[in-house]
């Protein structure tokens, strides 16, 4: 581990200082580490180099070396390598540490390498075990953040179809992670976990921020109300067995002990809803409106 | 090299790339205080500047490679500039520091200073203006605060509990070491005296909750709570083939995939209670087929029959 360390900050050094695109070649006759070996073995370690390089957030890019695009070699912008400032104290940093000690998002210590990066934190006393698991992929996550802070335009296979969508926001509800962005000029949701083949475009800025987007309104907290389908007012009725735990789930909803619960809500995703409506069994029964019923009782009946 | 010793090597140097500019900028700091703010033993932080100090640029004589040592107690850090600053954050890594810290206040346990630094990481990074993320983690089911703060007294809570699988409902006496969210729920990891094992419960299946005086001591540290379902011997099997919009059934519930051909997924799916996986084909209709499993298959024919008894005519 020590020599790809002294060998990855010495490649770091020469192209941090270069000035100019440098060459694979250049890079092996001058950087102290690929001196003495093999073609094979230079070749695979400078492709091992390059991606623990761009792992740690390094921007590492192919240019031209003149002006006829004869020859391609390696730089690091020193502008985009640096990292902004924000002007964190320290407490403001010891308070993202926490965060990220007790927030998980897709399984890895992503939070903490980046808080080492903005300057560490005076780390004291023992923290909970994890908190909150946000799940999700971090990388394709990760990604699509990248994706809405640079406006760049993404393609990805979604419920059967290939979309491109301006992406402008990322949010996560209820134990997933959604985008919302603009498709073809429709504000539109997507659920992360469900959206496969994400490519991320070359482009940055490649569209205008559309205003009419608001995450709060696309990402409203009941998955009900999330839809697309103009608004129902849904009348369901909860057995007393149950109703405490439907209340649960609705804000500014009580039940009374072992008393049936009556509530109206509003739905613009009917398929969630009856889905939610279903989790409650034969303890729950779906009153209002008769097109949402006979969804329902063609869900049951396996048809649809 | 395996995955895992260049994630220790990337670890190392992300350290290293972290801690230089912090020493270039902060000239004087002592070893204390680099090993208290970068997570170092005072071997560690050595091993790392003798590293650096034999690196540096083409030519590598004394006036090519960077200074690094450490003086009396102090750390000191030269001919590095093009290291004086960090480098930037991957995407990855801004979007699990700003979820956390938006997380955090939304659970109401943040702080001023997170809010603050939250607001400045999110300058930073989008310098429109825009607040591009949005964390809810629900509203916290009301019970959690009262939880939490059992957990830190150390006190015995006593709860009226709806099983999940079985729908049996049982009072039970917990040591509450933890509380958590994930996929959307929120849990109570403890041990429980009824089963004498340590368990995790869904707080919105607690009906009811009281905090004794009885006092524990939780261990140290905390395991890592599991929250997938452990199968056991008496578990009823069933195997079932999900369409395309049903996969999501693989984030929430334990099952193994037997295939897959990109479209129709095929899994078996053990419970402890064949109304369970009953429930969960309900809920699917057309999206789900039962393939194997009669136990399941009558669950599913009575729980069909019931909810659809309440929509016939008169």
């Amino acid at each position: 581990m020590r020599r790809v360390i002294e060998r990855v900050l010495n490649l770091l050094a020469f192209l941090l200082t270069a000035g100019r695109p440098v060459t694979a070649e250049e890079i092996r006759r001058t950087v102290a580490g690929y001196d003495r070996s093999s073609d094979e073995a230079f070749r695979r370690m400078f492709e091992r180099d390059k991606e623990l390089l761009r792992r740690l957030g390094v921007p590492l890019r192919v240019e031209a070396t003149d002006a006829w695009s004869v020859e391609y070699g390696y730089v690091v912008p020193v502008d985009e390598y640096r990292l902004p400032d924000p002007g964190l104290t320290d407490e403001e940093r010891a308070a993202l540490w926490l965060a990220a000690q007790v927030v998980r998002v897709g399984g890895g210590p992503v939070g903490s390498s980046a808080v080492l990066k903005l300057g560490g934190a005076r780390l004291t006393g023992a923290v909970d075990p994890v908190a909150a698991d946000l799940g999700a992929d971090a990388e394709v996550l990760g990604d699509l953040f990248q994706a809405v802070t640079e406006r760049r335009a993404v393609e990805f296979d979604y419920r059967g179809r290939r979309r491109r969508v301006h992406p402008h926001g990322l949010g996560h509800r209820r134990g997933h992670w959604y985008l919302v962005g603009t498709e073809g000029g429709e504000v539109r949701t997507f659920r992360i976990d469900r959206a496969s083949d994400v490519v991320v475009g070359e482009e940055p800025d490649a569209f205008e921020r559309d205003p009419r987007v608001s995450l709060k309104d696309a990402l409203r907290s009941q998955p009900w109300e999330s839809g697309a389908e103009p608004p129902v007012r849904a009348r369901v009725r909860f057995d007393p067995e149950v109703a405490w735990w439907a209340a649960r789930r609705l804000p500014g909803v009580s039940a009374g002990d072992d008393q049936p619960l009556e509530v109206t809500l509003e739905v613009t995703n009917p398929e969630a809803f009856i889905g939610w409506v279903l989790t409650f069994g034969p303890r729950a029964r779906l009153l209002e409106p008769p097109e949402l019923v006979d969804r329902l009782v063609e869900r049951v009946r396996g048809v649809a | 090299m395996s995955g895992r010793s260049s994630e220790r090597t990337a670890g190392r140097l992300n350290r290293i790339l972290a801690m230089l500019p912090w020493v270039i900028a902060n000239p004087g700091t002592t070893v204390a205080e680099v090993c208290q703010r970068f997570g170092y033993t005072r071997e560690e932080l050595i091993g790392d500047l003798e590293l650096v100090f034999v690196c540096g640029l083409p030519g590598y004589g004394p006036g090519d490679l960077m200074v690094a040592y450490v003086d009396e107690d102090q750390v000191v850090v030269d001919m590095a500039d093009y290291f004086a600053a960090a480098p930037r954050l991957t995407p990855a890594e801004a979007l699990a520091l700003l979820s956390a810290g938006l997380a955090m206040l939304g659970t109401g346990q943040g702080s001023e200073a997170l809010e603050s630094a939250v607001h400045k990481l999110n300058r930073v990074l989008i310098p429109e203006g825009e607040e591009p993320l949005t964390v809810d983690l629900d509203a916290e089911p009301e019970l959690v605060g009262d939880l939490r703060r059992a957990a830190a007294d150390g006190r015995v809570v006593t709860i009226d509990y709806v099983s999940l699988g079985r729908n049996r409902r049982t009072v039970r006496q917990v040591e509450p070491w933890l509380v958590f969210t994930s996929l959307g729920n929120w849990y109570l990891f403890g041990h429980d005296h009824l089963s004498g094992e340590e368990r995790i419960f869904r707080i919105d299946r607690i009906r009811s909750l009281s905090i004794t005086d009885r006092r524990f001591e939780p261990p140290s540290p905390i395991p890592e709570p599991e929250v997938r379902y452990v199968p056991s011997e008496e578990d009823v099997h069933a195997v079932i083939e999900l369409g395309p919009r049903a996969r999501w059934v693989l984030d929430y519930y334990p099952v193994d995939v037997l295939a897959d051909d990109g479209e129709v997924l095929r899994v078996r799916f053990s419970s402890a209670d064949p109304s369970v996986a009953a429930g969960l084909l309900l809920r699917l209709g057309a999206d789900a087929v039962l393939v194997e499993g009669d136990e399941v298959a009558e669950a599913l024919a009575r729980l069909r029959e019931q909810v659809l008894a309440l929509y016939e005519p008169g």
